[in-house]
């Protein structure tokens, strides 16, 4: 019974790692768009997955974007390893901010992410010497020299390590940690659940996630400038793909990601300066008449039909 | 010998003392009842020693540890289990996962050995159709299931909190047996009731509580012929 | 702009703390802040003036706009993400309104407040009303996406070009021995003031206010003593936007507008909120004091004007943890 999942699943990869060979230019490179908004939709429901809302994402973005310039930029370390290097540099910055803010719940917890967010892009906005302040640093050129397709494996590779890292968190004890920190502290904490520990740890690995994923970005578009690198954007439109497409599952973001990433693509074109203002109208749409999202709505008429 | 050991243990809430130097001995292997009026602390005590509130002083003693500033989840991990008065059923965990949360977790067992004990639980205390979800359950049920997530954790010591409540003459039996049963294993249990002749039946030592304060301790008969405790339930006498 | 340097700046940190201490010996904790504040007015005016009169002016500003958000959040008891960005709303409207009758924009305050009512009457009729029983993840997430939807709106009718209103009385000033200051900007602490005495009087001593204060304390009770907890709702949440257009009109006659100018005036005023706790309008107060002194404070040293940004991020954080930190010891 569970065979013709992974079937479906080795299917839709390889598609998707085909994907290039029979696509111009352009799809590849909204495709690859698409792709990173995917991979932080996806980081940003895991913690989500704990109860959990951040409004950060775009801080770690930023962080593992600058990161990686820097790297690059300063010590001439290769683009592959400073996407990395990004990654880490989120991975402990978050880790050490969430050993302090780890103890706030709720809406404290989402603004002082916020407030962090923020505090980064004016830190690195100041920082003149280190980053190039407000006008930020140009990269020496882009990577793969902007090869679209190359950059599109890259960003799918990263895409599928999320995907894994959120597929391992949904099979082993953490969904139970998760879910049940996230509907009953008490119980969690009278089950043995550490909550302080698994919070900062899924907080630090999204983060790591995040920032990777900003530094792809980076080296993608060659430059960073703290308005850009750490722009709501990227805080945003994961937010309201996750929602689109359901909380609390793999695939949801997945889904939410690729419909409103075209959707996204194609009011570009026709709204060039108000498209922002679909992804604002699909999250309160979605609260108020969807608010399981695609899959989660399909998968509860599922449940009735049986 | 004394399992568990409170000494003085005093709580309060901002002008409120719920818990008042309440000091008694929970003893190995023993059933105790724990009694009093609504609002006498009863599940106060509970959760100031299950770890949900930190004692404002006194303190706890389980197995000749001081334990009154560990985290909960510790606690847990030690052996002290309990279950909830007002039933905390997890949403979106089956009761077969509900149960394995306390041998993930409490006991951190793989995911393949919580479920094998979990299912040996539920058995023990009679529960079925484990792989369903929690929407649909009876009051039995999910009385059955809030001990079985408690029994998941190992625990040394089992604060039963009015798990009587709401059952029917022959569910009530059931359960009677169930924690018969369960101190059979070796775990030493306090049972926090309203219902008296469960607590004659299962108890062989009581305390009483009264706002905040022991008043009483002893076998049930001897306590209840107690006047201080009587004029407690019946409230002051003019 | 006071062009001092201040190089006894590394003197004067033990000084502050030992003066801190002293106030903490002497004074009654309920005391402490407001003795400190106004030991710190009277130091400030001796020392850099400036930062005094553009801190309280600002205050007044901050605290203006975030008394409406602690109704909300005191009465209704949603938190509201998108109250800065109504405030840009009634800018806007307030700016077009000016533009297209040529009149003075203070005369915008009549006719913003009463558009911004009916907006918030339509937001909460369509939206928030059903946000009640919800999960508070939801709420933030609704209130986040209407945010959103009211900056892109902005942003897709009048672009992100800033804009500006000049009025002659906003540069009016005033002079003090040989020290001059701008007076326009205590507008806005006259507003504050006005607002929270307004308030004040509303809550206290009308039938209505009285009602709202029931509700939000306990909307169960108040329901079942026959209040209409529904119209109530509907009624504080206007009245909030309201007020907050009236406000924006304010500021639209003193700075430039543009479609993310909300976003940084609603962390403010849930910071404040945040500060003074649930329901504590007084404490808004003296919260937005020193948030107010304390940027203008960070802005008066040259090459740090950049980091004022983050003082109230900051300021935020802190206040937050050391909130949860008093309510985990307990």
């Amino acid at each position: 019974m569970k065979n013709w999942r992974y079937i479906i699943y080795t299917f839709i990869t390889a598609i998707a790692i085909l994907f290039p060979f029979y696509t111009g230019t352009y799809l590849q490179h909204t495709a690859s768009t698409i792709l990173i908004y995917l991979s932080l939709a996806l980081s940003w429901d895991m913690l989500l997955r704990a109860g959990q809302i951040s409004f950060g994402i775009a801080g770690f973005f930023g962080i593992g974007g600058y990161a990686a310039a820097l790297t690059h930029l300063r010590w001439g370390i290769d683009p592959f390893l400073s996407i990395i290097l990004g990654g880490l540099a989120a991975f402990f910055i978050a880790f050490l901010l969430g050993l302090v803010v780890l103890h706030l719940r709720g809406l404290y917890f989402a603004i002082v992410t916020l407030a962090i967010a923020e505090i980064f892009r004016v830190i690195v906005r100041n920082l003149h010497s280190l980053t190039g302040g407000p006008e930020g640093s140009v990269l020496p050129s882009a990577i793969f020299n902007g090869d679209p397709s190359k950059v599109y494996w890259l960003v799918l590779t990263l895409a599928i390590i999320t995907i894994i890292v959120s597929e391992v968190f949904q099979r082993t004890r953490i969904h139970f940690a998760t879910t049940t920190i996230r509907n009953d502290e008490l119980v969690a904490k009278s089950s043995g659940i550490n909550i302080f520990k698994y919070l900062v740890f899924i907080f630090a690995i999204t983060s790591a996630l995040q920032g990777m994923i900003g530094a792809s970005y980076t080296h993608q578009y060659a430059f960073v400038t703290p308005e850009e690198t750490f722009h709501i954007h990227f805080t945003l439109l994961p937010i309201a793909m996750c929602l689109l497409g359901g909380m609390y599952t793999t695939i949801g973001p997945v889904v939410g990601a690729l419909v409103l990433g075209t959707i996204a693509d194609y009011l570009k074109l026709q709204l060039p300066y108000g498209h922002l203002l679909v992804y604002g109208i699909v999250i309160v749409v979605v609260i108020l008449f969807v608010p399981k999202g695609i899959v989660g709505t399909i998968k509860e008429q599922l449940e009735r039909r049986k | 010998m004394a399992i568990l050991e409170t000494k003085s243990l005093t709580k309060g809430f901002g002008g409120l003392i719920a818990l008042k130097e309440v000091s008694f001995e929970l003893f190995e292997n023993e059933i105790l009842g724990i009694i009093g009026p609504n609002g006498a602390g009863k599940t106060t005590l509970t959760n100031v020693i299950s770890g949900i509130y930190l004692p404002s002083s006194g303190k706890i003693v389980f197995n000749g540890m001081d334990i009154s500033e560990l985290p909960t989840h510790t606690r847990s991990k030690l052996g002290i289990g309990r279950t909830f008065q007002i039933a905390r059923p997890l949403q979106g965990l089956s009761v077969l996962q509900n149960v394995m949360l306390g041998s993930l977790f409490g006991r951190g067992n793989s995911l393949k050995v919580a479920r094998k004990e979990a299912k040996e639980i539920c058995d023990f205390l009679g529960l079925g159709q484990i792989e369903r979800g929690i929407t649909k359950l009876t009051v039995l049920e999910i009385k059955k299931m809030e001990i079985a997530r408690a029994l998941a954790i190992q625990p040394k010591i089992l604060f039963l909190d009015e798990v009587m409540a709401g059952l029917n003459i022959d569910e009530t039996k059931e359960m009677i047996e169930s924690v018969q049963k369960i101190r059979a294993q070796g775990i030493s249990i306090c049972v926090i009731e309203h219902v008296m002749s469960v607590i004659r039946e299962l108890t062989e030592r009581v305390i009483v509580l009264d706002r905040g304060e022991k008043i009483a301790e002893g076998p049930y008969e001897k306590v209840s012929e107690n006047p201080h405790v009587i004029s407690a339930y019946l409230g002051e006498e003019e | 702009m006071d062009n001092q340097r201040c190089g006894s700046f590394e003197y004067s940190t033990p000084l502050v703390y030992l003066g801190l201490k002293l106030i903490s010996k002497l004074f009654h904790k309920k005391y402490q802040i407001a003795v400190t504040l106004v030991i710190g007015g009277v130091l400030l005016a001796l020392w850099k003036p400036f930062v005094l009169i553009e801190g309280l002016q600002v205050a007044g500003l901050y605290a203006a706009i975030a008394l409406p958000m602690a109704l909300i959040l005191g009465i209704v008891g949603i938190i509201n993400l998108a109250h800065g960005d109504f405030m840009m709303l009634g800018a806007y409207l307030a700016y077009r309104f000016t533009v297209y009758t040529g009149a003075d924009p203070l005369v915008a305050i009549f006719p913003v407040s009463l558009g911004l009512f009916l907006i918030g009457m339509a937001t909460y009729r369509g939206t928030i009303k059903y946000m009640h029983g919800a999960p508070e993840l939801i709420q933030l997430l609704l209130t986040f996406g209407i945010a959103i939807i009211l900056q892109q709106l902005a942003n897709l009718l009048w672009t992100s070009h800033p804009v500006s209103i000049h009025v002659g009385y906003a540069s009016a000033s005033a002079t003090i021995g040989s020290f001059t200051f701008g007076t326009y900007g205590f507008v806005y602490v006259a507003a504050a003031i006005l607002v929270f005495i307004g308030l004040f009087l509303f809550l206290r001593r009308t039938r209505i206010g009285q009602a709202a204060l029931a509700t939000g304390q306990n909307p169960i009770g108040a329901k079942l003593v026959g209040i209409n907890i529904d119209r109530i709702y509907l009624l504080i949440f206007s009245i909030s936007i309201a007020l907050v257009g009236a406000m924006s009109v304010l500021f639209l006659t003193r700075h430039s507008i543009f479609p993310h100018v909300g976003g940084i005036f609603t962390l403010k005023s849930f910071c404040l909120a945040a500060m003074a706790g649930l329901g504590n309008l007084t404490g808004i107060l003296w919260a937005s004091l020193i948030l107010g002194l304390a940027e203008s404070f960070v802005k008066s040293f040259m090459g740090y004007a950049g980091w004022a940004d983050i003082i109230f991020f900051l300021l935020i954080i802190v206040v937050i943890m050391v909130g949860s930190y008093r309510r985990r010891v307990t």
